[in-house]
């Protein structure tokens, strides 16, 4: 099991054009902490994760991941995207072992196996289904034994159903990894599910943040459950 | 649902009255000899050896010509494709240089390169060296750029993107250019042959044109034919092996369970 990184972040600036969009962020996750941040569309939540992806380069302040200020693409780092963006041209295998050395493949199938998708491995990604290929990108992103994971509104274009089984999934494997996670969803109840802690972004700023230390797996229907989700949801409304 | 055979139901028939137009004497031979008479002539130089020696020198001009003029295409297209400064430098230029019809060159061709191979060669490469250069430039600057994102935070680089990202996802436009450059290939191969050479199909009917034979020279617009068919069924070929994860060019997905192809 390998661990997580501690993340950073100070003082975060991202300006398009005139528009502000991250404005003086500062956050810090623990190592293995799994963060789900939550926020209406507009709110920097993508900006943010791209810039902690290194994709993006801040205007302003500075991300450190293990104390090493970040001025590239983030190694230890892997993320995980709204849509699958499988390679339509390698079989399903092939996709999931991305950027992996021939040594290290045998992790990738491991991996598919995981997500039920042992038996896929030679099929192409055009066959799959929505929630399918999404799991080929999570057995993808996990195959590297990244030491933070990003996830960027995975399970945003999928169904009810799929959805819960993705969570599911997201919660024993992410878990087990052991990875730094940061979430981002606009699904409120996805957030209190899986995280350890939920921060609430609103006009490029840190809002609001609440420890989440219901007992896991948790029960959906269980009185605190229902009590943060309620809560969270006003203040995301408010914002 | 008709049958198998409908479709050759009207070249069949066409074929037949030609025949018995040439037969009943209602066609000039002159004018265009019968199918009969152009096989017999077909035959008749396949014996001799003249059909081979003209065909092969032919397909050896179409080929090195191809392979000269597609292989810059394909370098340059992927060069100003995956480059911005090697498109700023080069792109403008191509653009220009293909407005130009290279047919319209043969008289300067000839002045510098006389009639020999060098000029037919020279023709077909410049023909074909534009469709194959705009479409993978074309297929290159088209590549998804989320794949190519998600490919970076995945570790790949340079070498890797080009090799797992760009040149797989440009390959479906690239081989729509192999395509046309094949038809360029053909017409500029056929013109310049006709106008100066002393070898070739093209010289073929040039010369029985000469003599009157009609036959020879329907029998060199067949062989055209059938090699322009020949080529785009390889290119086809080449477009069902290359991209069989391509849903338009894969006859099925392979390994897929049945009712599962959406």
């Amino acid at each position: 099991m390998n661990l997580g990184v501690d993340v950073e972040v100070t003082g975060l600036c991202r300006r398009f054009g005139g528009k502000v969009i991250l404005d003086q962020l500062n956050l810090s996750c623990r190592a293995g902490e799994f963060v789900a941040i939550v926020g209406r569309s507009g709110s920097g939540k993508s900006t943010f994760l791209r810039l902690l992806a290194g994709l993006d380069r801040p205007d302003d302040g500075d991300v450190r991941v293990e104390g090493k200020v970040l001025t590239g693409l983030c190694p230890s780092s892997r993320m995980m995207f709204q849509d699958s963006r499988l390679l339509p041209w390698l079989r399903v295998g092939d996709n999931a072992g991305l950027g992996l050395p021939k040594s290290e493949r045998k992790r990738s199938l491991e991996l598919l196996g995981q997500v039920g998708l042992a038996d896929r491995v030679t099929d192409w990604p055009a066959i799959l289904s929505g929630g399918q290929k999404q799991r080929v990108a999570l057995a993808r992103s996990l195959a590297a034994a990244p030491r933070l994971l990003l996830l960027d509104e995975p399970l945003g274009s999928l169904d009810a159903l799929t959805r819960l089984e993705m969570q599911q999934l997201i919660e024993t494997l992410v878990k087990e990894s052991g990875a730094t996670t940061i979430l981002i969803t606009h699904d409120v109840e996805e957030a209190v599910a899986l995280a350890d802690r939920v921060i609430l972004l609103a006009k490029g700023r840190l809002a609001h943040e609440w420890e989440i230390d219901l007992p896991r797996p948790r029960d959906r229907s269980g009185q605190g459950y229902v009590n943060l989700t309620r809560q969270i949801l006003g203040k995301v409304l408010v914002e | 649902m008709t049958h198998r055979l409908f479709p050759w139901l009207v070249p069949l028939s066409l074929l037949i009255a030609w025949q018995a137009a040439g037969e009943f004497g209602w066609l000039s031979n002159r004018i265009m000899p019968a199918p009969s008479a152009v096989l017999r002539a077909g035959f008749r130089l396949a014996e001799s050896g003249e059909l081979a020696r003209h065909l092969g020198i032919s397909f050896q001009r179409a080929a090195s010509g191809f392979v000269i003029g597609g292989g810059l295409g394909l370098i340059l297209g992927i060069l100003t494709g995956a480059s911005r400064i090697a498109e700023s430098l080069i792109d403008s230029t191509m653009q220009m240089l293909r407005t130009m019809p290279h047919l319209a060159l043969i008289p300067l061709v000839i002045l510098w390169l006389g009639i020999g191979e060098a000029a037919k060669v020279f023709l077909v490469a410049l023909g074909v060296l534009f469709p194959v250069y705009l479409n993978t430039h074309h297929g290159v600057r088209n590549v998804d750029p989320g794949l190519i994102e998600m490919s970076r935070v995945h570790g790949l680089g340079r070498w890797g993107l080009f090799r797992r990202v760009l040149l797989p996802g440009a390959l479906p436009s690239i081989l729509v250019g192999v395509r046309f450059g094949l038809g360029v290939m053909w017409l500029t191969l056929i013109v310049a042959e006709t106008i100066a050479a002393a070898s070739g199909i093209g010289y073929l009917a040039m010369n029985a044109r000469e003599f009157l034979q009609t036959d020879v020279v329907v029998l060199s617009i067949l062989l055209y034919a059938l090699l322009g068919k020949l080529a785009d069924t390889i290119a086809r070929w080449l477009e069902h092996v290359l991209l069989p994860w391509h849903p338009a060019h894969a006859r099925s997905l392979s390994s897929s369970k049945p009712g599962e192809i959406p």
